[in-house]
C-alpha cells in the first residue's frame, strides 16, 4: 500500500484536516502551538471555565504535545529543542479542548482515546504522530519563537507558539473521519491475544 | 593502585551523557534490519527516520530524546577492586556536575513522588544498584537512564506455580496494554522467579543484554523467539502507527524461587539507552559501549 505525503501550512483549517486520511504523512510549515504539561492542560480547562485568560489565542490552533527547552537570552526566548510526549496522558482534557477551541490539528506520540477521536470528527481535527526520540531532527525545523506563555511554569510545561519549516514527516494517527489507527491496531492485538496466536 | 573518586565521578557522568546522545551499535543495526524486513510502508519510513535521528544526534552531539529520564546505574564491583574515596558520593557529584554543564541543557525530570516537585536532584538519585563479581579487579558500570514513555508500562504479577503459557500470556497482555506508548520497536526485559524485588531487577538487567546474544537456558531461547514472533504479529509497529516491527528483542532472565512466581516485564524504547565502562585498579578506563 502506498502512502501519501502532504506538505501543508499550519494552523490547519477544518477542510484541510478533512483531506487527510489515517496513515498519510504530513510535513508541517507555518505556525504551531506546543506544550508537554499535564498541569498546563488542567490550566487550559480553567481558562475555558473563565477562571483565567488563555496565555495566547488558541482558537482554531494546531496544538501539539511537544515538550521544549526554552530559555530567555537578551529578552528573547530561544528554543533549544523540541520532542513529543505521550498524548494519552491528556485524554481527560482533549475532548473539551478540541470542541471548545475548535482545534483542527493535535498530536504528539501514542495517540488519543475514542472520546477524543469523536470530538476530532466533530471539529474537523487530525492527530499527528511525531517521532519519539526525534529531538535533533524535529528541532532543526524551528524558524522562530513567536510567543511564550505561562513562563511561571517549567520550560516544557510552557505554552509556546512557533514558526516551523519542514517539521516532520509526521503520520496521521487519527483522521477527522473517525479512523483511529491506535484503536484499530489495539483491537486487533487484543483479538490476537484472546485467540492465543 | 586504586579506583579513584575522580575516575568514578567522570566515568559515570560521561556514560550518562553518551547514553543521551547516541544509541548502541547493536540497536542501530537492529533498526536497520527491521527496516529491511518491515512490510508496512509507514512503519518502514518511521524506522528510517529513527536511524536518521540517531545519526544526527550522534554527529551533532545533540540529544536523541528530550526526555533525559532519571539516571540509572548498574555497578558490578569486583571483589579485588580497590577504592580511594566514596563511590556513591562520586556518582552523585558526577551527575550534579554534568547537569550543570551539559550542552544542550537537560529538562528537569527528577520528580519527588510525594509532592510532584521536579528538579535535577532528589532522594535516592541517581538510582544505583551494586553487585559483586568474584575475583575481578575492576568496577563495571552500566548506565541506562529511564524516561517516562518506556518507564510507565512496566508490570509485575505474582503467580502460583504458573505454566509457561501463563507466563507468556502475561508478557503479551503487558505488551498489548503498552501498545504504541513506549516508542516501539522496543527491547523487552522479562524476569521470572526469585522474589518480588528480584524478578523486577532481573527484568531490568535483561533489557541490558546485547541484541542478538543467545540465552544460555534452552527453554528461554524458545520462549524469547516465540514471544518476539507473537509481539511482532500484534501490528503496533514503529511508534504504534502500524507495522510488524514492534519489538527488536525479548530477553528473559530467571531464578529459582518458591511456588509463588513473580513475573516482571519492562521496556526500553527504540533508543535503548545503554552505555558501559570498566574502571580497573591500575587506573585504566575501558569504554565497552
Amino acid at each position: 500500500m502506498s502512502i501519501t505525503t502532504h506538505r501543508m501550512t499550519f494552523p490547519l483549517s477544518a477542510s484541510d484536516a478533512r483531506k487527510l486520511r489515517a496513515g498519510d504523512q504530513v510535513i508541517i510549515d507555518g505556525e504551531i502551538i506546543i506544550t508537554a504539561g499535564l498541569p498546563t492542560h488542567a490550566r487550559f480547562l480553567d481558562c475555558l471555565d473563565g477562571k483565567e485568560p488563555f496565555p495566547m489565542n488558541l482558537h482554531g490552533a494546531s496544538l501539539f504535545h511537544l515538550g521544549s527547552y526554552s530559555r530567555e537570552t537578551e529578552g528573547q526566548f530561544e528554543i533549544l529543542y523540541i520532542n513529543p510526549t505521550t498524548s494519552t496522558r491528556f485524554n481527560p482534557h482533549m475532548p473539551r479542548l478540541i470542541r471548545e477551541l475548535q482545534l483542527h490539528a493535535t498530536g504528539g506520540k501514542g495517540g488519543l482515546d475514542e472520546a477524543s477521536a469523536q470530538a476530532m470528527q466533530e471539529a474537523g481535527c487530525v492527530y499527528l504522530s511525531f517521532l519519539g526520540g526525534g529531538c535533533t531532527l524535529l528541532s532543526q525545523a524551528i524558524e522562530q519563537v513567536l510567543e511564550v506563555g505561562w513562563t511561571d511554569m517549567l520550560t516544557h510545561y510552557r505554552v509556546v507558539r512557533l514558526r516551523v519549516k519542514g517539521l516532520g514527516p509526521v503520520t496521521v494517527g487519527i483522521d477527522a473521519h473517525g479512523n483511529n489507527l491506535y484503536a484499530r491496531i489495539h483491537e486487533a492485538a487484543q483479538e490476537q491475544l484472546k485467540s492465543g496466536a | 593502585m586504586a579506583i579513584t573518586f575522580e575516575m568514578i565521578k567522570q566515568v559515570t557522568a560521561q556514560l550518562y551523557e553518551r547514553s543521551l546522545k547516541q544509541i548502541p551499535d547493536d540497536t542501530r543495526q537492529a533498526l536497520v534490519q527491521a527496516s529491511s524486513r518491515e512490510t508496512n510502508e509507514t512503519g518502514r519510513r518511521t524506522l528510517q527516520i529513527m536511524i536518521e535521528s540517531a545519526d544526527a544526534a550522534r554527529s551533532q552531539q545533540s540529544l536523541v530524546c528530550s526526555d533525559s529520564g532519571v539516571p540509572v546505574y548498574f555497578m558490578q564491583i569486583g571483589t579485588q577492586a580497590q577504592f580511594e574515596g566514596n563511590v556513591k558520593q562520586a556518582i552523585e557529584e558526577g551527575f550534579a556536575e554534568l547537569v550543570a554543564t551539559i550542552n544542550p541543557p537537560l529538562l528537569p525530570h527528577v520528580t519527588n513522588p510525594l509532592t510532584l516537585e521536579r528538579g535535577y536532584q532528589g532522594k535516592g538519585m541517581p538510582i544505583t544498584t551494586f553487585d559483586l563479581v568474584d575475583g575481578a579487579d575492576y568496577i563495571d558500570i552500566t548506565c541506562s537512564p529511564k524516561a517516562l514513555g518506556s518507564g510507565r508500562w512496566a508490570a509485575l504479577e505474582i503467580f502460583s506455580f504458573p505454566d509457561l503459557p501463563t507466563i507468556e500470556n502475561f508478557v503479551m497482555e503487558t505488551v498489548v496494554k503498552a501498545g504504541s506508548q513506549p516508542c516501539p520497536p522496543v527491547v523487552i526485559g522479562v524476569g521470572i522467579g526469585g522474589s518480588f524485588d528480584y524478578a523486577a531487577k532481573m527484568a531490568k538487567e535483561a533489557t541490558l543484554r546485547q541484541i542478538g546474544t543467545v540465552n544460555p537456558e534452552p527453554i528461554l531461547v524458545d520462549m524469547e523467539a516465540h514471544l518476539l514472533e507473537r509481539i511482532n504479529k500484534t501490528g503496533f509497529g514503529p511508534m504504534g502507527t502500524g507495522g510488524d516491527s514492534t519489538s527488536m528483542a525479548v530477553h528473559i532472565n530467571y531464578c529459582a524461587g518458591h511456588g509463588f512466581t513473580p513475573v516482571a516485564v519492562c521496556f526500553n524504547c527504540w533508543i535503548n539507552r545503554r552505555t558501559r565502562a570498566r574502571c580497573y585498579n591500575d587506573g585504566r578506563i575501558q569504554m565497552l559501549e
